[in-house]
């Protein structure tokens, strides 16, 4: 009884010294008294072993993908490595030579522009999805950056109003009405997605301004495909400037970078339709 | 008796984590700090990972993270071996997290109220808002058997746990590879 006692009573100095808080004496000593009568031994004397009985594992998904969840693996892989090599000796030494001679208001000025010319893109899609008030969020940041913010090149809505971004596209959409993924696919140029997230792709490029569509050529700015290629390869390039080094510090921690890159974009993705 | 008091002091003083009532602030000060060093022109990238290092490190559970992220295979692991690999993975996650940490320089940080999901677990959501952007931060608690102290067991940034990413990886490694190449890749 001596002994426990003292236990005890050092358990209750060392934490009141850890807290701010005070911590009331009478919950903590009958809680301690339980956990020491229900052991035979002495506590634990390495704080590793307390953790086993903590179950993480129902928080986390087990699931291998297999080749049956994956039968464009082969092509994915081939098609990743073709993408990697695209970023590292192209893309990625353009954007570093880019992002020397630009300083970073300019191009944060070309990113803020493209960003508010998708406008219709995120306003339909948070319309489909029966959000409201982001659409309403969206409207106001569009109407603002292109008036105060000089044709959107500058983002007072973010800097002065506080006007949280809702970046929605159609594949977020489909996600949101329940459609599955579809198989896993790397796209050329544009990284991993799947089925669904490439159908919305297609989808997307009818509301953006900035993608040719022969049918619905006076609402477009590029006048054919050559010129949106040429758009959205600068804006890549521009927004690689902005976040040099971001992929690198990616893949440091990848193992295996196929399997790496199409996890991260599902959970990405996962995330993404969940808010 | 008088030694494993003193051990148990010991671990109480060591094992630091951080009591529920004060995890929004604690987590706060501590985010606001690790981006303030970051900022610091006149530190070493070395001297800024050490610190940030000493901030995160009191309340990082990097024994969990490890388990975790092997799953089911730590329970076949020898003493040895899980303590091994747990200092193998530590050293991986913290030059992971200080990594992406870099790429955040932005001002504000937002931290918003915990959440709590069980009894024994806190989702913590910090917002760091830059001059362009708000990036969202999303610190998973747990809570140590009996104690009241809490600690991370994962952190998800723009929506990806670093922990379900490196479960996923190691599981598919364990496929066709042995647990002593998977320590000597890390």
């Amino acid at each position: 009884m001596k002994t426990k006692t003292i236990i005890i009573f050092f358990i209750l100095i060392l934490l009141q010294g850890c807290s701010t808080k005070k911590v009331s004496l009478k919950p903590l000593a009958t809680q301690t008294d339980m956990n020491l009568t229900q052991k035979s031994t002495a506590l634990p004397i390495s704080s590793n072993d307390e953790i086993d009985n903590e179950d993480f594992d129902e928080e986390y998904t087990n699931q291998e993908t297999d080749i049956k969840d994956d039968p464009f693996s082969g092509y994915n892989r081939l098609m990743t490595t073709f993408n990697d090599h695209l970023f590292t000796y192209a893309l990625n030494p353009l954007s570093e030579g880019y992002a020397y001679i630009t300083p970073e208001p300019i191009r944060q000025s070309v990113a803020n522009f493209i960003h508010n010319l998708q406008f219709p893109i995120r306003f339909t899609n948070n319309l489909l999805q029966g959000k409201l008030q982001n659409s309403s969020d969206e409207l106001e940041r569009f109407i603002v950056n292109t008036t105060v913010g000089v044709g959107g090149l500058f983002d007072p809505a973010h800097t002065y109003m506080h006007i949280p971004v809702h970046n929605e596209d159609f594949g977020q959409t489909l996600g949101s009405y329940g459609i599955g993924t579809g198989y896993h696919i790397v796209l050329p140029f544009l990284g991993p997605s799947n089925i669904r997230d490439g159908l919305g792709l297609i989808a997307d490029g009818y509301l953006s301004p900035l993608i040719y569509q022969s049918g619905l050529k006076k609402y477009k700015i590029p006048q054919n495909y050559v010129e949106s290629i040429g758009i959205y390869g600068f804006d890549i390039i521009n927004k690689n400037a902005l976040h040099l080094g971001a992929y690198e510090s990616l893949k440091k921690d990848s193992i295996d970078l196929y399997p790496f890159l199409r996890d991260l974009y599902e959970q990405k993705r996962r995330s993404d339709i969940a808010e | 008796m008088l030694k494993k008091i003193l051990l148990l002091t010991l671990i109480m003083v060591f094992s630091h984590g951080v009591e529920e009532q004060n995890i929004k602030s604690v987590m706060d000060t501590k985010t606001k700090e690790s981006i303030k060093i970051l900022k610091n022109s006149t530190l070493s990238q070395k001297q800024k990972e050490k610190k940030i290092i000493k901030i995160m490190d009191p309340i990082f559970s990097y024994s969990t993270m490890a388990k975790i992220s092997l799953g089911k295979t730590w329970k076949t692991l020898t003493k040895k071996e899980k303590k091994a690999f747990t200092k193998a993975f530590e050293h991986k996650i913290k030059r992971s997290y200080i990594d992406k940490l870099k790429l955040y320089n932005n001002q504000k940080v937002m931290t918003s109220s915990p959440k709590k999901m069980k009894s024994n677990r806190i989702k913590l959501t910090t917002k760091i808002v830059g001059n362009h952007e708000t990036y969202k931060i999303i610190n998973s608690f747990f809570k140590k058997k009996n104690t009241n102290q809490w600690y991370i067991y994962d952190v998800k940034l723009a929506g990806v746990s670093i922990i379900q990413t490196f479960r996923k990886q190691f599981s598919a490694f364990l496929k066709t590879k042995s647990f002593n190449q998977l320590l000597k890749s890390l």
